[in-house]
């Protein structure tokens, strides 16, 4: 709960930066707010409260999962302070909706209300139709604001009724009465309760990305600053999926028969249409935005894991994929203001350029593609054998050929940075701040890769 | 008599929301779509939750319908500027829509208790004992809505205002 009120109040301290002339200083505050929140974060690491009549439980999970998505949040602020802060005037405004969304991103990792889920869920989407548009003057950002504001909305309305006919199934928004109610009923068919579940698994589905849910994706990440579609594509499929798997896990798996074989299919569609599709794309933003649909895919199968195995796997997948995707957005780009193109080509002889930066391409691409010695090959390993486990071998066999698929494309920029010649010589010059902080992800991500039980079960 | 009130007032907010989606000119879709929200208004009386009809007026016959209306004025939308849709499109929306009505009434058709699943306390859509229940056992909702109505609130401000160096 002090997470809730630390980043709120950092939230609205930043807004008055215009007015009393400390702007200057909204990103150190930014970054101060969030390891506080950090701090009383993992204060609560095996102490499982609930507050306010159950509204929200802050259990191993929740704390797991709010880290992650704050130590990612703090990452991109440093970098957007660092790209954008001398020419956006709205440095304060937009510091602020970022770390208020992270707020959005804590309520739904840690509620136990079906209405507090709402409420994250909304106060993460309307921040992100925000900061797509942020390129005020730019067509490709007002159509990604427009596109993801229309279809957020609408699939907000699936939500809603899902959980209006839950709650007319069971009663009560209350996770734990709901989970007490589907274990009681469970022998019997529920068609209300049914109905509902998978409404609220269409509103999920979107929010996460999922084929056939996955149209306004690429436009989106395309549209907005690349800044804000690493943060699109990190906390927000994170923070999408800690509420997803919480709900899934809580309340509906006495009826897993009843869902699972939906997910299934969603799941084997997601990830041949993310990967495929990533593979005739020439833009790396809309490539990028096409593997992390994939990557969306190969989560799903996390949901249909009976024990807590699936949490554990979900919340690794989580960290490897968000590190790595977010250093992949951050060098796609410097790539973009150097060179003036978000296509592969940019990266042409990159290794000339600047060593570090092409080390640090290499190593986040192989990370993304699930290569031994990286996080991303934990990841998909527990993932896999969860699901495995669980007795989805075929699937986990499609999900193996995809991730080969994937491999053809994360190479793209690799072997145009160190195999092709560049058209320019120029120098890549990153300050200090920025060439440290891409290379403790990078070092993360290795050391994730050799030490996978850093990440503490949950 | 409340069940004849019922079904004259779901009837009628089926056939204007039908009526909003056919109607050529948008400003009769507008018009159409307050006559809805009326009716809903009506059933939420019938439930007797009458601060909910009261907000549901004021907020969408009120307030966001008007804002409606001027933005249809503004934008000028007559048949000649409407996009033009290909029948594919309207045969994949047909085909898409289609098949969540048939699953909704396929579940609904299947429901045949009409019981409700817990005692239902008539007199909560009262004033008085929602804002009690408001602000003892959702306290925190209430609250958390809050940070959303700010984070809307900030975002208006910082797509609507100009940057001052490219004015």
């Amino acid at each position: 709960m002090n997470v809730v009120i630390a980043l709120t109040i950092t939230g609205i301290l930043n807004l008055f930066g215009s007015i009393f002339s400390y702007r200057k200083i909204t990103p150190l505050l930014s970054i101060i707010g969030l390891t506080t929140a950090i701090v009383f974060n993992s204060m609560y690491w095996n102490t499982n409260q609930s507050f306010f009549n159950h509204m929200m439980v802050v259990d191993n999970y929740a704390v797991a999962f709010g880290t992650v998505c704050m130590v990612l949040a703090a990452c991109l602020i440093i970098f957007y302070n660092r790209f954008m802060g001398d020419n956006d005037h709205h440095l304060p405004e937009v510091l602020s909706v970022i770390v208020l969304s992270v707020d959005g991103a804590i309520v739904m990792v840690s509620y136990t209300n079906l209405l507090m889920l709402f409420l994250g869920v909304e106060i993460l989407s309307i921040s992100f139709y925000i900061l797509a548009g942020l390129k005020k003057k730019d067509l490709g950002s007002n159509e990604a604001a427009i596109k993801y504001f229309l279809m957020g909305a609408f699939s907000t309305g699936f939500l809603l009724l899902g959980i209006t006919l839950i709650y007319g199934a069971t009663a009560s928004f209350d996770l734990s009465v709901i989970s007490e109610y589907v274990k009681l009923n469970s022998t019997s068919t529920n068609y209300l309760l049914l109905s509902g579940v998978l409404l609220i698994l269409v509103g999920l589905l979107f929010k996460v990305a999922a084929a056939p849910f996955h149209f306004w994706t690429p436009d989106v990440y395309q549209g907005a600053p690349t800044i804000i579609t690493a943060f699109f594509a990190t906390v927000g499929k994170i923070a999408s999926f800690g509420a997803f798997y919480r709900l899934f896990q809580m309340c509906f798996s006495p009826i897993v028969n009843e869902w699972s074989g939906v997910i299934m299919v969603v799941a084997i569609i997601t990830m041949f249409i993310g990967n495929i599709t990533a593979l005739q794309q020439k833009n790396l933003k809309r490539m990028f935005a096409y593997s992390s649909i994939a990557h969306a895919g190969y989560m799903l199968l996390a949901l249909l894991s009976h024990d807590y195995l699936g949490g554990n796997a979900i919340l690794f997948y989580s960290i490897a994929y968000g590190i790595s995707s977010m250093s992949a957005f951050i060098i796609i780009h410097i790539i973009q203001t150097q060179t003036g193109t978000d296509e592969a080509m940019g990266f042409a002889g990159l290794v000339h350029k600047n060593k570090t930066l092409a080390m640090i391409t290499a190593i986040s691409m192989l990370s993304l593609s699930g290569i031994p010695l990286t996080a991303g090959f934990f990841g998909k390993f527990y993932l896999f054998s969860s699901a495995i486990e669980s007795g989805y071998v075929l699937l986990v066999c499609l999900a193996v050929i995809n991730s080969f698929i994937g491999i053809y494309y994360y190479f793209k920029p690799v072997i145009e940075s160190y195999f092709k010649d560049s058209i320019t010589d120029d120098v890549i010059k990153l300050k200090s701040v920025e060439t440290i902080l891409l290379i403790f992800l990078s070092i993360a991500t290795i050391l994730l890769g050799i030490f996978p039980g850093l990440v503490p079960a949950i | 008599m409340i069940a004849s009130v019922f079904y004259f007032l779901s009837f009628v907010s089926i056939f204007f929301a039908v009526m909003v989606v056919v109607s050529k000119n948008p400003v009769h879709s507008v018009l159409y779509l307050i006559l809805t929200f009326f009716s809903i208004a009506g059933h939420y009386l019938l439930l007797n939750a009458q601060f909910l009809a009261l907000v549901h007026i004021v907020v969408y016959a009120g307030a966001i319908m008007v804002l409606f209306l001027f933005v249809i004025m503004l934008l000028n939308l007559n048949a000649a500027t409407e996009p033009v849709k290909s029948s594919l499109m309207k045969f994949a929306g047909a085909i898409a829509g289609g098949s969540l009505m048939l699953v909704l009434i396929a579940v609904l058709s299947k429901i045949n208790s009409i019981q409700p699943a817990h005692e239902v306390n008539t007199q909560i859509g009262l004033i008085k004992n929602l804002g009690k229940i408001l602000f003892t056992e959702y306290n925190l909702p209430f609250e958390v809505a809050s940070i959303l109505f700010l984070v809307a609130m900030i975002g208006t401000v910082i797509l609507a205002k100009k940057n001052p160096h490219t004015s």
